[in-house]
């Protein structure tokens, strides 16, 4: 996961790549595997969550996220974590620049 | 730091991250909204099945066309790739995105975070071309929409 957060004006715009197959139903059935693909996505700094996304099997192979957000500065730490559907879950922080 | 770590050792098992505890899980609150197929007639969609999911979502609501900046290509080269910009000044709790080609209509829900801006993009797969529909949820109770048609060269569900 790439997870990239930089103050811009009054806000700090964040971009997420995720390394993540993204399997639609059919998709998986073409292939004879099961269907995956990322449920719930969400960023937070400290204890507050600033981003969140229930997603669906249509979002795009290796998806990209674009979000801004308030209440945080340069420094600070953004904790990005998602969970697919089969229960795998991954996190990632960076510091905001 | 101490709670989360103690957290994270006991969801171990559930295989949730400890961020996700305290956010809304749209796919547990209302799963009915995600299995809501789309309807063709013929071969030609139709938003019976974006209104059924809207409907599972929101329940009757009469959203307002306004107050919503949908930014979607005029031509999407790649259909496994095609990037939604959803932009809005209206105080939102959530905003949802739906299209009318997939098998299935729900495409996103974003819960949006206490005082947080609507400035959001993500890239997702449309089989053909078609109509992706926003419907943001005002912090006012009302609700408003957004939706574009557009074209797409390559159908991105087959990978």
């Amino acid at each position: 996961m790439k997870v990239k957060a930089k103050v811009k004006g009054d806000v700090i715009k964040a971009k997420v790549l995720v390394k993540h197959d993204m399997l639609t139903y059919d998709q998986a059935k073409k292939k004879n595997t099961e269907a995956n693909f990322i449920t719930h996505i969400s960023a937070k700094v400290g204890d507050k969550v600033v981003y969140d996304l229930s997603s669906s099997q249509f979002l795009s192979k290796n998806p990209l996220f674009k979000f801004s957000f308030k209440g945080a500065k340069a420094g600070d730490e953004l904790e990005v974590s998602w969970v697919d559907l089969k229960g795998n879950s991954k996190s990632k922080k960076t510091k905001i620049k | 730091m101490k709670r989360r770590e103690f957290l994270s050792f006991g969801a171990a098992t559930l295989a949730i991250a400890p961020a996700l505890l305290s956010a809304k899980d749209f796919r547990k609150e209302k799963p009915d909204v995600w299995t809501a197929k789309n309807v063709y007639e013929g071969d030609k969609p139709t938003e019976k099945g974006v209104e059924d999911a809207i409907k599972k979502l929101y329940g009757d609501v009469k959203p307002e066309e306004k107050g919503i900046k949908l930014k979607t290509p005029e031509v999407a080269n790649n259909g496994g790739q095609i990037p939604i910009g959803i932009k809005s000044d209206i105080a939102a709790k959530t905003v949802a995105v739906f299209q009318d080609v997939n098998p299935e209509s729900t495409v996103a829900v974003f819960t949006v975070p206490d005082g947080q801006p609507v400035d959001y993009l993500i890239k997702i797969k449309m089989k053909k071309t078609g109509t992706v529909t926003v419907i943001l949820e005002g912090k006012d109770g009302k609700f408003y929409k957004a939706s574009n048609h557009f074209k797409v060269a390559l159908g991105g569900c087959e990978g």
